[in-house]
């Protein structure tokens, strides 16, 4: 078992150091100069994403409210079903389905 | 015939739903790390879904690949918050992987039979954060040319093998147009593979070993409480990812990421290139190492030493192999002192 492994081993290392690493995987198949090409056009500066006018940054302040309003409804009803659905399991309503 | 029975009798999904409905959960005061894996899901699912609507206006060319990523963000309507929200997502995603194996790492859950689901959640890591360093270059500015640059001549300082690594990665000598492509051709295609099968086989692990239980209810075999994880379980997870994905929201609305001018290959390299923080403890153990210890060139021993460590956690559970119960005291103070370092990186590396 042991030399079944160092045979792999070795096999594994002599493949990529001998055969693995003469291949180039398609590497410098384009000339470097051709990509390095000076870009001349000009490209705009640093953009910072932000709300473009105050309908547009009223729209998102109203939307995040909303989602954080529904999230603590959602949580609220949750925490009910989670409260039900524990008292259901004490009483063994669960395991007594399984059965 | 209905439609219910015309899927089972093709399908067997009753088999998946009654596996479900008798799957149950224990609840002990560790529990809390157990929401982390499906939270780890959920943003997946959301890169995922962000990541296509990214791809369908996302050109990956030196000359489209900034202007594309300009025009989602300008031009497309809601691109910016879809843009924000997969970069804030992949962000909560890898910090979550790396609280999910930290905390199995504390509570010794890789031992006895887990040590493939340990090894399959490593590579998840890594997957994770080639999915962050490839990502990173594709709005091709400035400072993910920079990064890119810097990330990818790393691999240089390991003997034999280096330089053909860095080739491999760069498609080249230097960072090029071939980069780009390469590194969106493994962000869209070879990645999603990889990740899509370490994800099916950890999560057939997981039901297959059953969830861990903290060292003292092993040892002790103490009679946990469980919980059936439908619908207990699953109604608690979604509470979590409610506000997850609350947070989620707010955070890609109010800091969303900002967009560098485009790249120039000829251009110097800015000041203060810096990766994305998950490679920051890593950038900055690099930069503290000096350039020459004895004859051995510092990069060198630095890149080895890191990969000498990254080999060490992946086989973890295979050097600490004590029955699940027994404690490993060294083990803890060594994650403890890992915490501490990779945080102490982290901040120095900021305050830069």
């Amino acid at each position: 078992m042991k030399k079944k492994f160092l045979a792999v081993a070795l096999f594994v290392i002599l493949f990529v150091t001998l055969f693995l690493l003469q291949f180039d995987f398609g590497q410098e198949v384009r000339p470097q100069e051709q990509t390095k090409t000076p870009q001349l056009e000009k490209s705009p500066e640093k953009i910072v994403p932000s709300p473009q006018n105050i309908k547009q940054a009223t729209a998102i302040y109203v939307f995040v409210a909303w989602m954080w309003l529904a999230i603590i409804i959602l949580i609220y009803f949750l925490r009910l079903k989670i409260k039900e659905v524990d008292r259901l399991h004490r009483l063994g309503y669960f395991s007594g389905e399984k059965k | 015939m209905g439609v219910q029975s015309w899927l089972e009798e093709r399908s067997g999904v009753s088999a998946i739903i009654n596996f479900l409905k008798k799957k149950t959960v224990p609840q002990h005061k560790h529990s809390i790390w157990y929401y982390t894996g499906s939270s780890i899901l959920l943003f997946f699912a959301i890169q995922v879904i962000t990541g296509f609507v990214l791809a369908f206006y996302y050109r990956p060319t030196l000359e489209e690949a900034n202007k594309s990523v300009a025009r989602i963000m300008t031009e497309v309507p809601l691109g910016w918050i879809i843009r924000s929200i997969h970069s804030w997502s992949a962000s909560f995603m890898i910090a979550l992987v790396f609280i999910h194996l930290i905390a199995i790492w504390l509570i010794k859950s890789y031992r006895q039979q887990r040590e493939l689901t340990w090894m399959s959640g490593v590579f998840l890591l890594v997957v994770s954060l080639a999915f962050g360093f490839t990502g990173y270059l594709l709005p091709w500015d400035d400072l993910s040319l920079s990064a890119t640059k810097v990330g990818t001549d790393i691999p240089r300082s390991i003997p034999v093998i280096g330089v053909w690594i860095t080739k491999l990665l760069r498609g080249g000598e230097d960072v090029t147009a071939d980069t780009l492509t390469r590194f969106f051709s493994f962000h869209v295609s070879i990645l999603p593979v990889f990740i899509f099968l370490l994800l099916a086989v950890h999560v057939y692990l997981i039901q297959k070993q059953g969830m861990s239980l903290p060292l003292a209810f092993e040892s002790k075999k103490e009679k946990v409480e469980e919980l059936p994880f439908w619908p207990n379980f699953v109604y608690r997870e979604m509470i979590v990812w409610l506000l997850l994905l609350g947070v989620l929201v707010s955070l890609a609305i109010f800091f969303p990421p900002s967009l560098e001018k485009k790249a120039d290959l000829m251009a110097p390299a800015p000041e203060g290139i810096k990766p994305e923080w998950y490679f920051l403890f890593l950038f900055q153990t690099l930069k503290i190492f000096p350039a020459k210890i004895l004859f051995i060139n510092g990069d060198t021993l630095a890149v080895l030493l890191i990969v000498l460590v990254g080999i060490l956690f992946f086989f973890l559970p295979l050097i600490d192999n004590k029955p699940a119960g027994k404690k490993g005291k060294i083990l803890t103070i060594i994650a403890c002192v890992f915490i501490a370092y990779a945080v102490a990186m982290t901040v120095w590396s900021l305050l830069e």
